[in-house]
């Protein structure tokens, strides 16, 4: 892949080690942006992705508040201000409601929902500097109609929608939009841990996630990744606190 | 990656629906549009498309000269402001023919041809007005909220036959729909919308173009680029 130019614009994408977030990070380089990849912690995989596609690894907690300013802080200094921002982190867990521990509870709300509210007020001062920003948000479709057995991480993901349409009203008259997208079943290594939690092959998951989706397979990181990369683009303007759902169909319920 | 895919267009000589073509001939495609009046694309019709015979035979030479229908874009359509008590039988008959009645002509025009082939995108433009309603057009907005409908139960349909159905909801969009008077015009009701702006009709044919190389995974759903009329 090319070196981007110095003067393209930088998006941070966060989650981006493996899964959405690597797929969303390569696309976005090779549509000519400065990449900046973060996740918790530093792993060859994301500096390795950092390398590839000629952005920055950057490691930190975004439940963490101090981590979250030097992460901004360091781009700053490093490449300059964040154009787009999107944040695709997650913790997920399932359990049945009532045993959900509000420890386990307030940890999803704390990374999903609280890190993504401290990563926007750490990014925006720079948006606002130059009058135009882009704000992507990775919800989920358990944000959209719920989820069974994933009461936390659904309304995480809810509150980050509500997130999104509010922040959307206050920021666009500024120039800078923010949306989200409500994904499905992805094909991620996420479900390596869904297969391991239901005593299950990965294949198996697979096939029974794609019978639930009306277009029959479940979808490719980079299908999700392009829709990202769209509203980070040119194209995508006048959507303003849009949620939009790459998700197959899934929309009814079928199981 | 596009070059040769061949789209048809309803309402191509005019607003979204030529801005569409436009965008879609840059990019590679070869366009057939349908339309009362003449369009710019490489084939132009002159249909009526509430004519169903007629939007089919379109849609069938459009084949014969291109061989393949991969794209269908519905912008067929046309306002009228009138008070709810004023809307008569008539002017509500036309609203629902030309909007729902030319989206569902066009779409059972290119199935049998998508389903052939095995793959094909549809695109709906609809309204965010079909989405939130509105005053002085409740026709318009029930015909528009209608495609919406029309548009969710045909992709769950066409789900299994590698046919994306999808549907762009605009705001305000500066076109000649949008007569220079019109209350959407108007400064004070740009200042309502969170973007302060109409929407371009470059960005609804810049969405239209992304489903058709890129919307692979979405399924009934409605974008509405819209300015924040409608969040």
């Amino acid at each position: 892949m090319p070196a981007p130019l110095d003067d393209a614009p930088v998006a941070l994408v966060t989650g981006a080690a493996q899964g959405l977030g690597h797929a969303i990070a390569t696309r976005l380089a090779h549509d000519g942006h400065r990449v900046v990849v973060n996740d918790i912690v530093a792993s060859d995989p994301l500096t390795e992705l950092a390398d590839r596609i000629g952005g920055i690894a950057v490691a930190a907690d975004v439940a963490d508040p101090d981590q979250v300013t030097a992460l901004v802080s360091e781009v700053d200094e490093r490449i300059g201000c964040i154009d787009v921002l999107v944040a695709n982190h997650a913790a997920m867990a399932m359990a049945p409601f009532l045993d959900m521990d509000p420890a386990t509870w307030w940890h999803m709300i704390e990374v999903n929902l609280s890190g993504t509210f401290r990563l926007i007020q750490a990014v925006l001062p720079g948006m606002r500097a130059t009058g135009t920003g882009r704000i992507v948000i990775v919800a989920s479709e358990a944000g959209v109609v719920g989820m069974r057995n994933a009461t936390a991480y659904s309304a995480s993901k809810g509150g980050l929608i509500a997130l999104t349409k509010s922040l959307a009203r206050e920021l666009a008259p500024e120039g800078i939009v923010t949306n989200a997208i409500a994904p499905s079943f992805v094909d991620t290594p996420q479900l390596q841990v869904d297969a391991g939690d239901a005593g299950v092959s990965i294949e198996e998951i697979r096939s029974r996630s794609a019978a639930l989706v009306p277009l029959g397979r479940i979808a490719r990181t980079e299908e999700i990744a392009a829709v990202a990369a769209f509203l980070a683009g040119p194209g995508a303007g006048s959507l303003v606190g849009q949620v939009l759902q790459p998700n197959g169909g899934t929309t009814r319920t079928r199981a | 990656m596009t070059a040769g895919r061949v789209a048809v267009i309803t309402g191509a000589a005019s607003g979204i629906g030529d801005t569409c073509a436009r965008r879609l001939s840059e990019n590679g495609w070869r366009v057939a549009g349908l339309d009362l009046n003449p369009c710019k694309t490489d084939l132009s019709m002159t249909v009526d498309v509430t004519d169903r015979d007629a939007v089919a035979a379109a849609v069938d030479e459009t084949h014969a000269q291109f061989g393949a229908i991969d794209l269908l874009v519905t912008a067929a359509g046309y306002d009228e402001r009138i008070p709810v008590e004023e809307i008569t039988r008539a002017s509500w008959d036309r609203m629902l023919s030309v909007l729902l009645g030319g989206t569902v002509n066009a779409c059972a025009a290119v199935l049998p041809h998508m389903r052939r082939q095995g793959s094909g995108c549809i695109v709906a433009i609809s309204s965010e007005l079909g989405l939130a309603g509105s005053e002085d057009n409740v026709h318009y907005a029930t015909a528009k909220g209608a495609v919406i409908g029309f548009v969710k139960a045909l992709a769950l349909e066409c789900a299994g036959d590698g046919i994306n159905v999808n549907s762009v909801a605009p705001g305000p969009t500066d076109t000649p729909l949008l007569e220079p008077g019109s209350p959407w015009r108007d400064p004070a009701y740009l200042a309502t919308l969170p973007l302060r702006r109409l929407v371009r009709p470059e960005e609804i044919a810049a969405i239209v173009a992304f489903l058709a190389d890129e919307g692979t995974f979405f399924c009934g759903e409605v974008l509405s680029p819209n300015a924040g009329a409608v969040i």
